[in-house]
């Protein structure tokens, strides 16, 4: 009577709920250790810094670097201010039940959940064609500076909502203007989301693929001007893994150092942002 | 944090400047060609192009992908000056005018387990028209068959269409590719799959410790020799399209493609070249 209640009180809850956590560590150890396994052999500073050679089964990714590096400048330094803009407007300039911010809200969540590569059709007819930009990494940013805006607006939103109403009381009682309020007070204390959807958004625009061999390219020449089109990383990738035979090692590689970037990306971020809640204190 | 936002839009204001700078110059010195199309001719003619900007300075190839169907539509909307079509061109395509750079031969591939070595199309048409669902039923093993097409608007399925005079409604696939290496990724993982890819890609694979094996169509084998004698009955032309007869850069590009020059890196992408 004892044991089988234990088991069904206790041990077996436990044992499932330690068997889907340990689940979820083995997929990533063994999606990480594969990577890392198979892309360390190839990579070297030597792959890092030069051209690819032979569609890329010889050389290394310099370019390709430089070129995703530029998407994603033109993407970030688009969609930050806009971003922003919106998230300040959405959170602090309406309320939730006024029918325009209901709508832009709406938007942006059913703009969120559409496929990548609608946004790269769109970005193909809209910025390449229609604009006449051509396949360039201008077209690719704004591509993606599309794509990651929902991501961005809804988070900086969010943190800004979750800021105590006593700061804008406290604000107003001490005759501060809604300007000053925003600058000196509010827009440091929602740095840390802001950053948070800065990193969501950095992270699904370098991975993307998609959106961007239609909008910035398969070139994998170094990019001249914005105006140039210019392969990214995960293009790179794909392109070797699927379409050119003997490239599967170069791809490893590739991939690693994507890898790379991102966790860069978030650890330089989540220190910033660590940094910034220290002299926060100091502005206000 | 007014601070940021001063530095913040120095930089957008910069990023704008250099690239309103940047961009009549670059591009009144340079003649820029547009290639779009086919993904199986895409590396090959990438490399053409930088061995073609070397011996031609000022000249810039920029090669975009997408698939052959793509590459038509481009050219005919004016966005490409050259297409890449991995096939000859269809009768409602009359009007453009297509050069062939290369050939290549369609295989159909197996897993290396797999006892048979060749089929016959009468085999190959019951196979991908669900009418022998196991291999036992063509002499192989017991084991249900997975079969894997091709994706809608490849060139590789449109020729794979022609030749066994089928419909792309009666094909009854369990799985659908892109790509030649996706293909052979998908085979190479399935004991009891066939499908079929570029005969090139496939030899290379199956030389390099990738567990796939090339059937024979009937009595001849696939191989990138039988291609080259023409005997073997699947396979198609690489091309570059255009609008219309070719003439300047757009001429000596496509001669340069078609010239021994190229030979060697036609090779190197396990296709065949015209001659040699």
């Amino acid at each position: 009577m004892n044991k089988p209640r234990l088991l069904n009180d206790s041990l077996l809850p436990t044992l499932a709920i330690w068997t889907v956590a340990g689940l979820v560590g083995c997929a990533f150890l063994w999606l990480i250790g594969d990577v890392i396994w198979q892309g360390t052999r190839y990579l070297s500073w030597e792959f890092l810094i030069s051209p690819p050679a032979n569609a890329g089964r010889q050389g290394g990714i310099s370019t390709i670097l430089v070129s995703t590096g530029l998407i994603l400048l033109v993407c970030m330094s688009v969609s930050l201010p806009i971003g922003l803009g919106a998230a300040v407007f959405l959170a602090e300039w309406t309320s939730v039940s006024q029918p325009f911010s209901q709508f832009i809200r709406r938007s942006l969540d059913v703009l969120a959940s559409v496929p990548s590569i609608v946004f790269g059709l769109f970005g193909n007819a809209f910025f390449c064609q229609l604009l006449g930009l051509g396949f360039s990494i201008l077209s690719g940013g704004l591509t993606l500076a599309c794509m990651v805006l929902p991501i961005l607006i809804r988070t900086t939103e969010e943190g800004f909502r979750a800021l105590p109403q006593d700061y804008r009381l406290s604000a107003s009682a001490l005759g501060l203007t809604k300007k000053s309020t925003l600058f000196h007070l509010l827009l440091p204390a929602a740095i840390p989301s802001l950053l948070v959807g800065f990193i969501l958004g950095l992270g699904r625009a370098i991975a993307e693929t998609a959106a961007l061999i239609f909008t910035s390219g398969y070139v994998d020449r170094m990019p001249e001007s914005l105006l140039d089109s210019g392969r990214a990383l995960s293009i790179h990738i794909y392109d070797l893994s699927m379409n050119v035979p003997g490239g599967d090692q170069a791809a490893y590689a590739t991939a690693l150092a994507l890898i790379a970037c991102l966790v860069m990306l978030n650890s330089l971020s989540s220190w910033i942002s660590g940094l910034w809640a220290r002299t926060r204190i100091l502005t206000t | 944090m007014l601070n940021i936002i001063r530095y913040f839009s120095i930089i957008l204001f910069m990023l704008a400047t250099t690239a309103c700078q940047e961009s009549p110059a670059a591009h009144s010195t340079n003649t820029k060609l547009i290639l779009t199309g086919s993904s199986t001719i895409a590396p090959l003619v990438s490399e053409i192009g930088k061995r073609f900007e070397v011996q031609h300075p000022g000249t810039r190839i920029d090669v975009q992908t997408g698939g052959s169907s793509r590459g038509i539509a481009d050219i005919r909307q004016g966005i490409a000056h050259i297409g890449m079509a991995s096939r000859s061109l269809k009768y409602s395509e009359r009007d453009l005018h297509s050069t062939v750079i290369a050939h290549d031969g369609i295989g159909f591939i197996v897993h290396q387990s797999n006892p048979l070595s060749s089929l016959d199309d009468q085999a190959i048409v019951n196979i991908y028209t669900g009418s022998v669902s196991n291999w036992k039923e063509i002499g192989g093993i017991d084991a249900p068959i997975t079969v894997v097409n091709k994706a809608e608007g490849r060139a590789t399925l449109e020729l794979f269409l022609k030749h066994f005079n089928l419909h792309s409604t009666q094909i009854k696939a369990h799985v659908v590719i892109g790509d030649n290496e996706q293909g052979i990724k998908v085979v190479s993982g399935n004991p009891h799959a066939i499908g079929y890819v570029s005969i090139g890609t496939a030899a290379y694979s199956a030389s390099h410790d990738i567990p796939i094996k090339l059937l024979g169509l009937g009595a001849i084998p696939a191989s990138l020799d039988e291609v080259l004698s023409g005997r073997f009955p699947l396979s198609r032309p690489l091309t570059l399209v255009t609008k219309s007869v070719p003439t300047g850069t757009l001429k000596m590009f496509i001669d340069f493609a078609r010239s021994s020059d190229s030979y060697d890196l036609v090779s190197q992408y396990y296709f065949v070249p015209l001659q040699g």
